[in-house]
């Protein structure tokens, strides 16, 4: 039944993965600098590794948004929100996972009556607003850099496109991680106060509850990254703006400092001692920042480029995945509360709140989910294993057909 | 991942040895035009024989640069232009290699008194090719030089119309002692040799458009 609970949350983190995970690699892939193939391979594994390691900070001010009681509640949030992007992506519209929980949060918020905290739903709004503005700052700044760069070495292009290729892989990997930190919390964020699962040791580590359940949404990203989102990679890539190999580079590296910014706490801590305000832990939208970036590019230049009717698109979508999935989150409560008779949660009253979710906790505590992702991560690394073998031999025998090939060519032609 | 390995060293490699062996097969055919005025056969068979080697070399190479560029997945954005520009090139040494070898069959009769002109005219073409080679060398190391390097391809070009016309015009015009097949076998050959800067200026035209793109 647990499992079953989770479902929405795994279709969730798949949305984010069509969605949400594509804006890493999608200027990468849509300026033909990677191949598909290879960007999902990394964003899936270092969007995992992200959600894993660090992915708590931000959770936690979603928790604060709205700390859903119930295991019902959070698995018809998820749905909502899951619903939301899956109808969005199938327009190919780059939307926030980070709004439609947002949304859906709000939503259950309105139907338990509880009271919506608006100090951090203030914080999340402006990060909303400054996510892109930083990332237009950082693309600009960074687009002059690489320019004067290439300007001043006089290098090769085909050496300089070698690099750019380079560091789109690094900087695509790091981007990833970024993303796991920071967007983990909007794919199981809401599970995480109704969830409490046995350690799982790993033999050189273990993974605490709420670690297990960002590795299951991980998991869900990575196949939502593999299975569909290369669409809205296009979309990312060659709509909006079309990108140079440089842009395409500067556009991943300012994305992933901003998602970093907002997800680091070394980063916050270390500019609380330099006597500065704290950075707020938020989950930033992935799309908004992006397109921030990839419009600071395109101001940079000249804003001749700049596909505006596209970025209309997107700003519309901005505004209705919110108010969409509040709404529905509200509707489905409604329907899973008095049709199914659901316990989706209800408004928390600060002493009895604690004593009633100590109760769900230890409700399930004694799940066997743990077991069951321990399996999934021994299958994982065994197929794994046997997928690279395969590949570097598949790719052994193209590169030896080909230059046999060749050698005929040239043998002939004497 | 690309910056480890050799491949771009070696296609960097191999893009410089394409030019060298254009800009080397302008300068022997421009010597083997010269040997052919001088009636200095051995070293006309010698020059032919060495813009044919270069020309052997270059279709290698061209085919070699297309096939590493799509394998390896190199230049993605630019690869159809860098590979148009290739072709380009190549067709100026075919070029410079089927004029030698039809002058080679015909052995085209031409007056003393020519002469002077043809040395012009050749003299002209080439010059108009050979700066087209570090105005596509350019290309790939300081694209913001690109334009005003191809400024003497077009007025070499624009010389050689002149050149030719003026040619063309003493042939049919004054030179009386030859019949009229002559004239024209004369202007065939004039032809082929004023076409090596119309294909320069082509290729010239197409790397300006390539590097405006790579500046914006």
């Amino acid at each position: 039944m647990i499992l079953f609970f989770l479902t929405s949350g795994l279709f969730l983190g798949w949305s984010l993965g069509a969605n949400d995970a594509s804006h890493i690699f999608g200027s990468a892939v849509g300026s033909k600098m990677v191949t598909f193939r290879k960007a999902a391979i990394i964003a899936s594994v270092f969007f995992i590794l992200g959600a894993v390691i660090q992915g708590s900070g931000t959770s936690h001010t979603l928790g604060k948004l709205g700390a859903v009681n119930a295991i019902g509640g959070s698995f018809t949030l998820a749905l909502a929100a899951a619903i939301t992007i899956y109808m969005m992506t199938k327009f190919a519209l780059p939307i926030s996972t980070t709004q439609a929980i947002v949304g859906a949060i709000i939503g259950w918020n309105y139907f338990t009556g509880n009271h919506t905290d608006s100090s951090t739903l203030e914080k999340i709004v402006i990060s909303w607003i400054a996510g892109p503005i930083i990332g237009a700052v950082f693309a600009i700044l960074l687009y002059i850099l690489v320019k004067r760069f290439k300007k001043s070495t006089k290098i090769h292009l085909i050496r300089f496109e070698s690099y750019i290729k380079t560091g789109l892989i690094v900087v695509g990997a790091f981007g990833a991680y970024s993303l796991g930190a920071n967007n983990i919390a909007n794919v199981m964020g809401v599970f995480v106060p109704a969830f409490h699962l046995k350690d799982l040791n790993l033999w050189i580590f273990a993974l605490n509850s709420s670690q297990q359940l960002f590795l299951l949404g991980g998991l869900a990203v990575a196949s939502g990254i593999i299975t569909y989102s290369w669409k809205v990679m296009e979309t990312i890539g060659n709509n909006i703006l079309e990108l140079s190999s440089e842009a395409a580079l500067v556009v991943v590296l300012a994305q992933s400092l901003v998602l970093f910014i907002f997800s680091s706490t070394g980063l916050s801590n270390l500019i609380i001692k330099t006597g500065l305000p704290p950075i707020p832990m938020v989950p930033v939208s992935s799309s908004q920042v992006i397109v921030g970036c990839i419009l600071g590019i395109g101001l940079y230049k000249g804003a001749r480029n700049i596909n505006f009717r596209i970025l209309g698109e997107i700003g519309l979508a901005w505004i209705i995945s919110p108010v969409a999935s509040g709404l529905l989150t509200f509707f489905l409560l409604f329907f899973m509360k008095n049709i199914f008779g659901i316990n989706v949660g209800s408004k928390i009253i600060e002493s009895a709140g604690a004593s009633d979710q100590a109760s769900n906790l230890a409700m399930y505590g004694q799940s066997d989910v743990s077991g069951i992702i321990k399996y999934l991560l021994l299958g994982l690394l065994i197929f794994g294993t046997i997928g690279i073998v395969f590949y570097a031999l598949l790719e052994n025998k193209k590169s030896r057909e080909m230059q046999r090939s060749e050698e005929k060519f040239w043998k002939n032609m004497k | 991942m690309p910056v480890f390995t050799r491949t771009t060293k070696n296609l960097i490699i191999k893009i410089d040895e394409f030019f060298d062996d254009i800009d080397l097969g302008l300068l022997v055919f421009r010597e083997g035009i010269k040997a052919y005025l001088d009636k200095d056969t051995d070293a006309f068979n010698r020059h032919l024989q060495k813009v044919d080697n270069l020309e052997n070399n270059a279709d290698r190479l061209q085919r070699e640069i297309e096939n590493e560029m799509i394998t390896h997945s190199i230049l993605p954005q630019h690869r159809s232009e860098v590979s148009t520009l290739i072709d380009e090139l190549d067709e100026i040494i075919d070029a410079l290699k089927s004029s030698l070898n039809e002058i080679n069959i015909e052995l085209p009769e031409i007056p003393s008194s020519l002469n002077k002109n043809l040395i012009s005219l050749t003299e002209t073409s080439i010059n108009a090719a050979e700066e087209l080679i570090p105005a596509a060398r350019a290309y790939f190391k300081a694209p913001y030089t690109v334009r005003e390097k191809l400024l003497k391809v077009y007025y070499f070009e624009s010389e050689t119309d002149k050149l030719s016309l003026s040619i063309k015009k003493i042939i049919f015009q004054e030179t009386n002692e030859i019949d009229l097949a002559h004239k024209a076998h004369l202007r065939y050959i004039i032809h082929h040799i004023e076409n090596i800067s119309d294909l320069a200026q082509k290729a010239a035209d197409l790397l300006s458009g390539m590097a405006i793109k790579i500046v914006m």
